[in-house]
């Protein structure tokens, strides 16, 4: 019994359709705010986390422990006059913070968070093909950063586009490639050894993990992992930022509230990362007891991953491009296609 | 037919260390050409030396090389003393010393911790700062300044090195010899940073004496120049150190200089505790008193070995008690006239590397 359903019966005496249509937009707000206080959170640990291992104290003043420092933050962003560049192509100067945004948003919908114990499960999206669904909308996002560094006419900006875009070339075909050996393990169920027919969607990969995938595939773990990195362009993969030698890369001329909604995307795909990292490969909400408590495997996880991630940010220095696309199709790809190799042996031999 | 771009570093810029400008000529991310503007910083500090007193001048080379000020006094005031006549006494001269090995320490933390910064790696900045405060602690005990320290003075230094002074700092330097390697292998023990730094900015051994290229850059393309040893001012010759050379010739090069530079200092302010007597820390000639009466006659050139590398005054006195000219030379302009050779064909993110491992400060640079 899932929430949707739950709330679907409350709403029945709407009618079948409009009920359905209620329960959908009722548990998508859910979702979102629970994804935007937990993002909150996210971020006060980033900063918290980020001073400890500089040696330093981080935001203690506004709230409790400083908890409150993020509202503080977000409402001086909104409260800043929005500096617009003079030679700016305006329609794509403005759309391109929410397309980033938006797209990081939609994502969180699709995830199928697992169950929790009285509000069963709590997954909004139920489709067969949201594994296909999510990427697609993932690739929506450079079109965002792109956009955004283009319009602005500034030479910084054009250069951290270029960079971007060179990057994101370079490692989004082996992260597809692991992604395509995850369909392959996944089409064929553990418990039957039968085909699964919900291969495609993050849901069914998750139910049929019983064993989770980055034990199967070590390799792809490590390809999906450094390529979700560099999705989220963080240390040592913020090569389209490059604070210190572009400035602030493709930002560079945004201020204000529109840079804060790149930087909700930059944390935002942090989260989003650890989630299908831990969906597709350790498990996702399956955990060592019964799934009444899937949603909270699903979490401890995410943090873990999210903390891993945050102590590869704050420990590396930056790549350089050149050394970075080299990576891309010269390690990454030879091992996502090894890997994917190895996942067709092991479909066909091994089970 | 390239395209070429044009990108400004500088004035203001994240990774600029100061303010200078550097005008790129790109082809993509390929750097064909260098425009270095300097002057944003200039003080006019060697005129204004000759419009004040002989004392009152040590402030105006504290802020030239504003993170390695002992060693800018200490050049100056033994040009000074050379032409006043005022010998410092011996105590004077190990203080100095074990000050001017400290603010090393510091200055080359601050360049470590940088170059990090540069490379996109922020918390060996933090650690770095977090010693070099330490550091500043200490002169603070000594001096009440903590970066303008302003703590040398004619014939002697402006206070007595008492026990807790000597104490902080033997105790400072056993606990900064194990910190010290964690920060070396913070940076040495990740692959990307070999990557970034290893063969670029190569200084050729001609090119650098062409040049005038000194310190750590000139070791780093393995000519073992020190002024220090070939030299020796204060009693550098009564302490034992190395100079390290590097035969890499970039960037890494310099940074490996630097660290193990750093455990020479370490080397070399332990001898000098050990060494150090008692006595008289100022030549009564210089007292407090007599301070805006001292009178120069005749010229004098000193040299030291600061952060850098070699810098220099030169002080002419005409019997007055102002002098009547000074001038600096300035390790950190050869250095910085030297990027436009050896960053052409560099990618942008190379040339951020290559300025900070030759450590400009601009307030030296300018003057």
């Amino acid at each position: 019994m899932n929430l949707l359903f739950k709330l679907h019966q409350w709403f029945s005496f709407l009618g079948n359709y409009a009920s359905y249509g209620i329960a959908y937009l009722i548990e998508t707000i859910v979702v979102l705010a629970f994804v935007a206080i937990s993002f909150i959170i996210l971020i006060y640990v980033f900063r918290k986390y980020m001073a400890r291992i500089q040696l330093r104290i981080g935001p203690n003043r506004v709230g409790k422990f400083g908890l409150l420092q993020l509202i503080a933050d977000a409402l001086k962003l909104m409260g800043k006059e929005s500096i617009l560049p003079k030679g700016r192509d305006d329609m794509a100067y403005k759309i391109a913070p929410i397309i980033t945004m938006m797209s990081i948003m939609v994502s969180f919908i699709i995830i199928p968070y697992g169950g929790l114990y009285y509000f069963g499960n709590l997954t909004t999206t139920h489709s067969d093909i949201t594994l296909i669904l999510i990427f697609g909308i993932l690739s929506i996002m450079p079109i965002g950063e792109v956009l955004g560094g283009i319009s602005t006419r500034s030479n910084y900006a054009i250069l951290g586009t270029l960079r971007g875009i060179a990057k994101d070339v370079s490692f989004e075909v082996p992260m597809l490639i692991s992604v395509l050996a995850i369909v392959m393990v996944s089409s064929r169920s553990f418990v039957t050894g039968g085909s699964t027919y919900n291969s495609l969607s993050l849901a069914g990969i998750v139910t049929n993990e019983i064993i989770p995938y980055g034990i199967i595939e070590p390799l792809g773990l490590i390809v999906f992992f450094i390529s979700m990195i560099a999705r989220a362009s963080y240390s040592p993969f913020d090569l389209s930022e490059s604070d210190s030698e572009l400035i602030s890369g493709s930002t560079t001329e945004y201020g204000g509230m529109r840079f804060g909604l790149f930087y909700i995307g930059l944390f935002g795909m942090v989260y989003l990362g650890s989630f299908l990292v831990s969906l597709l490969y350790l498990g996702g909400y399956n955990g060592p007891v019964s799934s009444y408590f899937g949603f909270i495997f699903l979490l401890i996880k995410v943090i873990i991953l999210v903390l891993i991630a945050f102590l590869i940010w704050l420990s590396l220095p930056r790549m350089r491009i050149d050394r970075f696309v080299q990576f891309g199709w010269k390690y990454l790809l030879p091992l996502a296609v090894i890997n994917l190799i190895y996942a067709g042996f092991f479909v066909l031999y091994i089970r | 037919m390239p395209h070429y771009t044009e990108l400004n570093i500088g004035p203001v810029h994240p990774s600029i260390h100061g303010i200078f400008n550097f005008k790129l000529i790109l082809n993509e991310e390929i750097i064909q050409d260098v425009k270095v503007t300097l002057g944003f910083l200039h003080r006019n500090a060697e005129k204004l030396s000759e419009l004040n007193l002989y004392a009152d001048n040590i402030i105006f080379f504290d802020r030239m090389n504003y993170i390695d000020a002992m060693n800018m006094e200490l050049c100056y005031l033994m040009s000074v003393e050379k032409i006043t006549g005022i010998e410092p006494p011996e105590r004077a001269q190990w203080i100095r010393m074990i000050m001017v090995e400290l603010n090393r320490l510091a200055a080359r933390l601050v360049g470590m911790g940088s170059l990090g910064l540069d490379l996109g790696m922020l918390t060996p900045f933090f650690h770095a700062f977090k010693e070099r405060e330490k550091i500043q602690r200490i002169f603070t005990e000594a001096s009440g300044g903590r970066q303008e320290v302003n703590y040398f003075s004619i014939g002697g230094v402006y206070q007595d090195f008492t026990e807790k002074i000597i104490n902080d700092i033997r105790n400072f330097i056993d606990q900064f010899k194990k910190n010290l390697e964690d920060m070396y292998n913070m940076f040495i023990h990740s692959e990307i940073f070999w990557q970034r730094n290893q063969g670029i900015g190569i200084i050729e051994p001609e090119l650098a004496f062409d040049y005038g290229v000194t310190g750590p850059a000139i070791r780093a393309s393995g000519i073992p120049y020190d002024v220090r040893k070939d030299a020796p001012y204060l009693f550098y010759d009564k302490v034992n150190f190395d100079i390290p050379i590097s035969h890499q010739k970039d960037n890494f090069g310099r940074f490996m200089i630097k660290v193990e530079e750093m455990r020479q200092s370490i080397r070399i302010i332990e001898q000098s505790l050990d060494k150090i007597n008692d006595g008289p820390f100022f030549n009564p000639q210089g007292k407090k008193s007599l301070m805006l009466r001292i009178k120069g006659n005749g010229e004098a050139f000193s040299r030291v070995e600061s952060d850098a590398g070699e810098f220099g005054v030169y002080v002419k006195g005409d019997n007055t008690t102002k002098p009547y000219r000074v001038h600096a030379r300035s390790p950190g302009l050869r250095n910085l006239s030297l990027l436009p050779v050896i960053s052409k064909g560099l990618m942008i993110a190379d040339f951020i590397a290559v300025v900070g491992g030759l450590d400009p400060v601009v307030g030296e640079v300018d003057r």
